[in-house]
């Protein structure tokens, strides 16, 4: 990470201020070039943390390929959206208050390594890969209209990993994406069981609480691992 | 008996065995049923299947008027469900001489049952895979995410299937995007990270077909047995070209 740190520092910069940009012309004035370039910069953050933070700076771990390879079909999966014009990036008022932190949590991932007592460049940054999850998660929060299914179950797996990492490696920055994930699961899959076709079985009522059981299940293992 | 009301049981009865066929029910369970129902509407079935189709005759019980049909059997979702109701519905036409048309509303009834909402099939799915990884010996952290690749993989699968994409495709696709998925599993050094990865892809595997087939060969439906096994085969086949690639791309080899 430092090594990563160090020598992409001022692409970081012009990533974060990409995204930075394109999410206030999405909430502010959002238009169909906006909606694309955003989709676009997914798949490049996808492919960015695929290649250059696991290919290239990683590639010392043992099975970053396969990191490598979990990234790239992140990146096909906003790809796919790209294509079929699937999200919408529609503003969503009932839960824009929560997007908005969740928006703002990667900057937190510094912060919180600082707290810790880490100095740059063994820090994490906004763009390592938890980081860049929990942004994609705020998008797709503050902008649920419609979303991109694919891409927020490759975020709720990579919350599990992020989840073991947090127990297993000691590392508490990834405890956002975590806390953050389980509920968002939750909210989308409720809101997609209740405007689906309600002819079908079991009633939606009974699925909301099985979503909510096992989201609550999940979260009450990880922390009877943790304590 | 007339010629018309042979016709119309036939009509009748041809729909109910597709349905069933198409459920997957087994054979010898199929034609059983079809036969009670002929009987109880007091006529004669004669049940030839294959994978694809099946050949139906329907005679009154002196043999003078009869009718022959040749019907496609439909593909539905497998539908244990519609497998217990359409027996039940065959016993019930026997024991309480139903007519046609009642036999037909009930018919009609059962088949237009609610199905099963896709988000509740997905998470029990999921579940049910991740209930596997725990019987195999995986831990906590296995099973997670076992749980989270059985949902990508499923997820994919759900939505190939809804675009008409060829079946066999959407199983190599699916096994390899959940297998690739709970291969993250080795990157954070589990004692049973092989496990999350080998039952990641079970919800794939074609248990109705296997056992159908065995069935229907135990049973001396052999030629539409065999045809069940080698579908199941082929299915079983995929999921291993799937996983193959995932292992190639992951350990470089296969073991």
């Amino acid at each position: 990470m430092a090594a990563y740190n160090a020598a992409t520092w001022p692409w970081q910069l012009a990533f974060m201020a990409v995204a930075a940009v394109l999410t206030l012309i999405l909430f502010f004035r959002p238009c169909t070039w906006a909606k694309i370039a955003m989709k676009v910069y997914m798949v490049a953050v996808s492919l960015w943390t695929a290649f250059v933070y696991y290919m290239k700076f990683g590639s010392g771990r043992e099975y970053s390929s396969v990191l490598t390879i979990f990234w790239c079909m992140m990146a096909a999966a906003w790809m796919y959206d790209l294509v079929t014009h699937f999200s919408t990036f529609q503003k969503n008022r009932r839960y824009l208050p929560w997007g908005i932190v969740m928006l703002l949590l990667p900057l937190a991932y510094p912060l919180i390594s600082v707290s810790r007592g880490l100095e740059f460049p063994c820090m994490t940054t906004p763009m390592i890969p938890s980081a860049i999850a929990m942004y994609m998660l705020g998008m797709l929060v503050t902008f649920s209209g419609r979303i991109n299914f694919f891409a927020l179950i490759f975020i709720f797996q990579w919350s599990v990993i992020a989840l073991s990492k947090i127990v297993l490696f000691d590392i508490p920055e990834d405890l956002l994406l975590a806390v953050s994930c389980l509920p968002a699961m939750f909210i989308f899959f409720r809101d997609a069981v209740r405007s689906g076709e309600e002819d079908k079985k079991p009633s939606q009522r009974t699925i909301t609480i099985l979503i909510f059981f096992i989201m609550a299940l999940i979260g009450a293992c990880v922390a009877i691992q943790y304590v | 008996m007339e010629q018309k009301n042979v016709v119309e049981i036939a009509d009748f009865i041809a729909r109910y065995l597709s349905y069933m066929l198409g459920a997957g029910v087994h054979t010898s369970r199929v034609v059983r049923n079809s036969k009670r129902l002929g009987d109880a509407l007091g006529v004669d079935v004669s049940i030839h299947t294959s994978q694809k189709t099946a050949t139906l005759t329907v005679m009154d019980r002196v043999g003078h008027v009869k009718d022959t049909r040749v019907l496609d059997i439909p593909v539905f979702p497998i539908s244990f469900e519609w497998n217990a109701d359409l027996s039940a519905l065959s016993w019930a036409a026997y024991d309480r001489n139903m007519t046609l048309d009642e036999v037909k509303t009930k018919f009609e009834e059962l088949v237009s049952k609610p199905k099963m909402n896709p988000v509740f099939v997905l998470f029990m799915a999921s579940l049910a895979n991740a209930s596997f990884c725990r019987l195999f010996g995986g831990d906590i952290w296995a099973m997670l995410i076992t749980f989270a690749a059985t949902m990508i993989g499923f997820f994919t699968r759900q939505h190939l299937a809804r675009r008409h994409v060829n079946h066999y495709i959407v199983f190599i696709v699916s096994a390899f995007v959940a297998s690739i998925c709970a291969s993250t599993a080795l990157t954070l050094g589990l004692d049973s990270a092989e496990i999350a990865l080998a039952t990641s892809v079970l919800y794939l595997v074609p248990g109705v077909p296997l056992i159908n087939g065995v069935i229907d060969i135990t049973d001396g439906h052999i030629q539409i047995g065999i045809s069940r096994l080698v579908n199941a085969l082929m299915l079983i086949v995929c999921i291993a070209i799937g996983m193959s690639g995932t292992l190639m791309l992951v350990k470089d080899s296969l073991l």
